[in-house]
């Protein structure tokens, strides 16, 4: 059922093919978040985050970087989930956590990259555990990585980090009229609420997914990747070429790491760094995050990330290597 | 027909298209060429495609629904409400706030005054008029619209730019898009920057059935013993359609870099005709991943140095180490996510005068003998062709 005879490959042909592979990839996550996002909207009662969250903003910060056990959602998935979290009264501080760890910290990653690194076979047992050093590293440096960047903004107000139209949103908002705000609407209005949202987040979150996969596919099929191989070898350039190829990539959290496993040249601290950075922050993330933060804080966030990955890569792997290697 | 109508109906024809793409890719087979067959993305396609097709239409029976409740209703309060808003402002925190960060609350100010800040939308000021309207009379608070969508806030130029954005490059590539690569992309992607040796994926190509299997997973644990026994791999073998013929082979295998050669046991030319299958003509028919990682196994190296074999491979011309002109270079494309991650498998091919010339990508079987040569610090495989010639590209074009 192929309507018209294809087109002869060309140099524009690669990047709409590469466009597509991703974009096939990538919409049905976000098909999930938005849903999700139109249902949190609609369905979730703005105080019960309050009533279920720690007080304590630290300790809350601490929490959220294990939802995503609880809610296991890739980065595409995320963005439109945490910006619905956020207006229903979730702390920014949270939900930058949630945002960063989620696509980690969570099961469907942990297998796959388990699987990717041939470590199911070295884990027959609880005591066992710590043969996976590529799977454990990830998860907790992504962990730690996201409470950090968790903790530094939570010296700044919603208004300094979220776009204005986000801010603007936020039920209660701290200025008292938050009372005012639940709605006492029928199931069925809340399903039109529910449906209507995620139809309009869905175009949002599409259109800066679009922006970074048509950047993201033009880098990934007229550049020569053999660029890379060049500096593979060596240590100071490794983790920040990985991190440049995971940037650029794009992949998806749950798959990157068959990915990475292959790239037999780089040490596995390049890997790590590829593997914690990339689903925190890529071509298409950069724009999905702008349709929720400031440009600045999306900038802040792209020159941190990039720092504290690459910083703690190196140190991070030979420490759970170390602390493998003390089992008995 | 108001303009809030107007972009609910885009909103959903958005929908639509990226629904429709997503379907006739899946319903085609087209995404074949896209996404593995195994693994949750295909089905995620077909599931998502489905999905907006829904989410779509449920948005369009339900128009005059959230029409009469938000949008036609919102017109006639607004205008109803006037100095009733206006009021509120003088004691409404949330809409001063707003206002201080550049946000159009207003529902009035946004039809009436020149002084919005470019929200001339409808929904941008549902928002604001929504909580006066709570404070007035919560229960008609209907079908409220915390949405700031960027179809809704952005001026008309910006809302262009989005559908634009949205619609373009989707249709642009799912009618255009050649589902496969052309030379060059395959030359980024790295042709000519083969690391035979390598073993990453070689489990999934190695000629020695489950056994062979295991020995590489044994192999890529790391020095630390482990007691760990292999667990039956779950990928599947390619085209070879290994059977676990031969029995597990020793796990003793020497550490190393990945770039050397190595022995993993004892293999024989009955393990290699117990495990591929032969052409009419005698040629054992492998693909070239399979001879790609036959380079990193010396015993298989062994037994197939001076064998015949056939393979069915695209073909570019030879850049490498092709002074006289005699070598081609033949490659299959493999994907391990999606087509995004493609890379080129590619091995030289030696003629015994100067190379025949083929347009570039063709599809050609190659009947020849193997050999191996040490070139650039590594172990390469070629084959040494006798035959060559065109044909159509196999039904598993994309090895996954």
């Amino acid at each position: 059922m192929i309507f018209a005879a294809l087109p002869e490959p060309s140099r524009t042909g690669d990047v709409l093919m590469a466009f597509l592979s991703i974009l096939f990839e990538g919409a049905p996550y976000i098909l999930v978040g938005t849903v999700l996002s139109g249902f949190i909207d609609a369905f979730l009662p703005a105080k019960l985050l309050d009533r279920v969250l720690p007080r304590n903003k630290v300790l809350s910060t601490l929490m959220a970087g294990f939802l995503g056990l609880i809610f296991p959602v890739c980065e595409c998935a995320v963005v439109p989930v945490i910006r619905r979290l956020v207006q229903k009264g979730l702390p920014v501080s949270c939900a930058m956590t949630y945002m960063l760890s989620a696509p980690i910290m969570n099961p469907i990653v942990a297998i796959s990259t388990l699987t990717a690194f041939k470590e199911f076979q070295k884990v027959t047992s609880i005591g066992e555990i710590g043969n996976a050093t590529m799977t454990l590293s990830r998860l907790s440096l992504g962990y730690v990585v996201a409470v950090i960047v968790g903790l530094f903004i939570l010296r700044f107000t919603a208004a300094q980090l979220l776009k204005p139209s986000i801010v603007a949103g936020i039920v209660g908002g701290g200025n008292g009229d938050s009372e005012a705000v639940v709605p006492a609407a029928d199931f069925n209005t809340k399903l039109v609420q529910a449906m209507r949202t995620a139809m309009r987040d869905f175009l949002d979150t599409g259109m800066y997914f679009t922006i970074g996969v048509c950047i993201t596919s033009v880098f990934n099929t007229q550049v020569n990747q053999a660029v890379l191989d060049g500096v593979a070898g060596s240590n100071v350039l490794a983790i920040p070429s990985l991190m440049g190829l995971a940037f650029i990539l794009s992949l998806c959290s749950t798959s990157d790491a068959f990915i990475a496993a292959p790239m037999g040249v780089f040490s596995n601290a390049a890997k790590l760094a590829f593997l914690v950075l990339g689903p925190m922050m890529d071509v298409k993330l950069l724009f999905m995050y702008s349709a929720v933060f400031k440009r600045r804080v999306v900038i802040s966030l792209l020159i941190g990330l990039f720092l504290l990955v690459g910083v703690l890569a190196v140190p991070w792997m030979s420490l759970i290597q170390s602390l493998a290697a003390q089992k008995p | 027909m108001n303009s809030k109508n107007l972009i609910h109906l885009v909103s959903v024809a958005l929908l639509f298209l990226w629904g429709a793409v997503l379907l006739y890719f899946y319903a085609s087979g087209r995404i074949a060429h896209y996404l593995p067959p195994d693994g949750i993305f295909r089905p995620m396609v077909l599931v998502a495609g489905i999905g907006l097709m829904i989410v779509g239409l449920f948005n369009l029976a339900t128009l005059h629904y959230a029409a009469a409740d938000c949008c036609g209703h919102d017109h006639d309060q607004g205008h109803d409400h006037g100095h009733g808003h206006a009021h509120d402002h003088a004691h409404d925190h949330g809409h001063d706030h707003g206002h201080d960060h550049g946000h159009d609350h207003g529902h009035d100010h946004g039809h009436d005054h020149a002084h919005d800040h470019a929200h001339d939308g409808c929904c941008g000021h549902d928002h604001g008029h929504d909580h006066a309207h709570h404070h007035a009379e919560p229960a008609a608070a209907v079908a409220h619209d915390h949405g700031h969508g960027i179809l809704e806030e952005s001026g008309a130029v910006g809302r262009l730019v989005a559908i634009l954005i949205i619609a373009a490059p989707v249709t642009w590539a799912a009618v255009r898009s050649p589902d496969q690569y052309s030379a060059n992309a395959v030359v980024n992607k790295g042709l000519y920057n083969q690391n035979y040796g390598s073993t990453t994926r070689a489990d999934q190509f190695s000629l020695r059935g489950d056994g062979g299997k295991n020995a590489v997973a044994e192999k890529e644990a790391t020095a630390k013993a482990t007691t760990a026994e292999p667990l039956p791999q779950a990928v599947t073998t390619g085209a070879a359609g290994a059977t676990s013929a031969s029995a597990p082979v020793s796990s003793s295998t020497p550490p190393g870099g990945a770039k050397e050669t190595k022995s993993y046991g004892g293999f024989t030319l009955a393990d290699l005709e117990a495990q591929v299958p032969k052409s009419k003509a005698g040629n054992f028919i492998l693909d070239v991943p399979e001879l790609y990682y036959t380079a990193g196994d010396k015993e298989v190296q062994g037994v197939i140095t001076g064998q015949m074999v056939e393979t069915t491979a695209q073909v570019l011309p030879e850049k490498v180490n092709n002074e006289d002109g005699r070598r081609l270079r033949i490659f299959r494309m493999l994907v391990q996510c999606c087509a995004a991650d493609a890379r080129p498998y590619s091995i030289p091919i030696l003629f015994s005068e100067t190379a025949p010339t083929f347009k570039d990508m063709t599809w050609v079987k190659v009947a020849g003998k193997m050999s191996y040569q040490q070139e650039g610090g590594q172990t390469v495989p070629m084959i040494e062709v006798t035959t060559i010639e065109e044909t159509t590209a196999p039904d598993n074009a994309t090895i996954y």
